[in-house]
């Protein structure tokens, strides 16, 4: 039974310790990720859009910030630091929309800090942080209105969604844009599969921070998610095997 | 001064999600006492940011209106809802008969025809796929799509037959077997993705409170 309690906090305390020495290794040890054809190709879509005037819009989804679901969203944010600084020269810089009022004043002061990172500080509009509607599909029902005035070429789905995603990233196509959508919850990750050009199945929702280099500790993180799944399954593996064999002998 | 106030936050929000987790941990009435406390105070500040959230919204759609930009009239009849369902909310409460005919006849209607138009979309986007990403995994995603459809909605005739009897039980083999180990796999990941995001917060690496 205390073995059992302590269990949780073991996990806990070796991910962040591997989170810590996978970042101290960075540099000496760089990390070879998989190729993610979203991912890579969606710094290459941001230059377009930027050379061309238009605007990168990304989705935090229809989650809340004190639910559950509030991680992918999280990941989001991560990832609009990134975008942000890369659209900060442009005419347009980037819009993001939100279900939930605390995500979208979280977008603004991610928005704002990375403005002032990139001495762009005259670029931050508090409207381009935005809580688009409360419910899930009262969201979806406003998506295209933003994608269609703010002339959007590049259609990002981060956050928490449920079945509407179906819908915004299907807007997305019909404008022709860049879209790359990703969510927690598996039953969307299948709709998603369908409607996005480019979706993002299981964990690569979260890793977007380690492809856009983020920082040591979004790479160092995901090293760590990877090798505490492989001695999970080892582990599932092992307990299969010998549960087979006790009940064999 | 302004680095010092960054770490200051990154200090506070790293120290309250610490408390949380530690009372999720730790079960002492203290901790457990302070970690309710905390959560609460966030879920009112949630409430208060919903507020800002509706301030933020009406201000761009004023800002639409007042510029006349493309769309403007829906941005107007936008506001004058907002500002209606607002007012009946607050004066005469949520179950006034008032705002329960508008969710009714606006709300709930207009929800409901959106979800139907899921059905609709997810079918066009099934032909799309085919047409756009002709690869091994599309052709299986589609026709196992079409399999569990068959075998999971009701047959106009034949009901009884051994083609209707063999594509059930294709169906809940394809379901309880592949789909569930898969859902598995996928769950362990996301389950990890979100543990790390929640980590990076704590270990201050991100920071969307800001700096």
């Amino acid at each position: 039974m205390i073995a059992q309690e302590l269990l949780g906090p073991a996990v806990l305390v070796l991910f962040v310790g591997l989170i810590l020495g996978f970042a101290m290794l960075g540099r000496r040890w760089p990390a070879v990720f998989r190729p993610l054809h979203g991912l890579e190709a969606l710094g290459a879509a941001i230059e377009r859009a930027v050379e061309a005037g238009e605007r990168v819009h990304l989705s935090l989804g229809t989650g809340s910030v004190t639910g559950a679901d509030s991680a992918p969203a999280f990941a989001g944010l991560a990832m609009l630091s990134r975008v942000a600084a890369a659209t900060a020269m442009s005419d347009r810089p980037v819009v993001v929309t939100a279900g939930d009022g605390a995500m979208a004043v979280l977008a603004q002061d991610t928005l704002r800090s990375a403005y002032d990172r990139a001495r762009a500080q005259d670029r931050f509009q508090s409207t381009s942080g935005r809580m688009l509607a409360p419910t899930p599909f009262s969201y979806a029902a406003a998506l295209p209105t933003v994608l269609a005035n703010e002339d959007v070429s590049v259609h990002m789905l981060i956050g928490s969604f449920g079945s509407e995603v179906a819908l915004a990233a299907d807007f997305g196509e019909r404008q022709r844009a860049f879209v790359l959508a990703g969510t927690d919850d598996i039953q969307s990750q299948a709709l998603l599969y369908v409607t996005a050009d480019h979706p993002l199945i299981g964990e690569e929702v979260f890793a977007g921070g380690a492809y856009l280099n983020v920082g040591p500790l979004h790479r160092a993180s995901l090293r760590a998610e990877d090798l505490l799944r492989t001695l999970i399954v080892a582990s599932i593996l092992i307990g299969t095997v010998l549960r087979t064999l006790g009940d064999l002998v | 001064m302004r680095l010092r106030l960054s770490l200051l936050w990154a200090a506070v929000a790293s120290a309250v999600g610490l408390l949380v987790l530690a009372g999720f941990f730790i079960q002492t009435p203290i901790l457990i006492a302070l970690g309710g406390s905390l959560v609460g105070l966030a879920v009112l500040l949630a409430g208060v940011a919903l507020l800002l959230g509706l301030y933020n919204l009406l201000s761009v759609h004023l800002r639409k209106i007042s510029l006349q930009e493309r769309g403007w009239p829906y941005s107007a009849l936008l506001v004058l809802s907002l500002l209606g369902t607002l007012v009946l909310g607050v004066f005469f409460g949520p179950d006034n008969p008032v705002a329960l005919v508008l969710f009714n006849s606006f709300q709930l209607p207009a929800e409901a025809s959106l979800m139907a138009l899921l059905a609709v979309t997810l079918t066009l986007a099934g032909f799309r796929l085919i047409s756009r990403r002709r690869d091994l995994l599309s052709f299986v995603f589609v026709g196992v799509a079409l399999l569990v459809l068959l075998g999971t909605g009701p047959w106009p005739s034949g009901e009884t037959s051994d083609t209707y009897l063999l594509i059930i039980d294709v169906r809940n083999w394809l379901a309880q077997v592949w789909a569930a180990g898969g859902a598995r796999g996928i769950l362990l990941g996301v389950a990890l993705g979100a543990a790390a995001t929640g980590l990076r917060v704590l270990l201050a690496a991100d920071r969307p409170y800001g700096e």
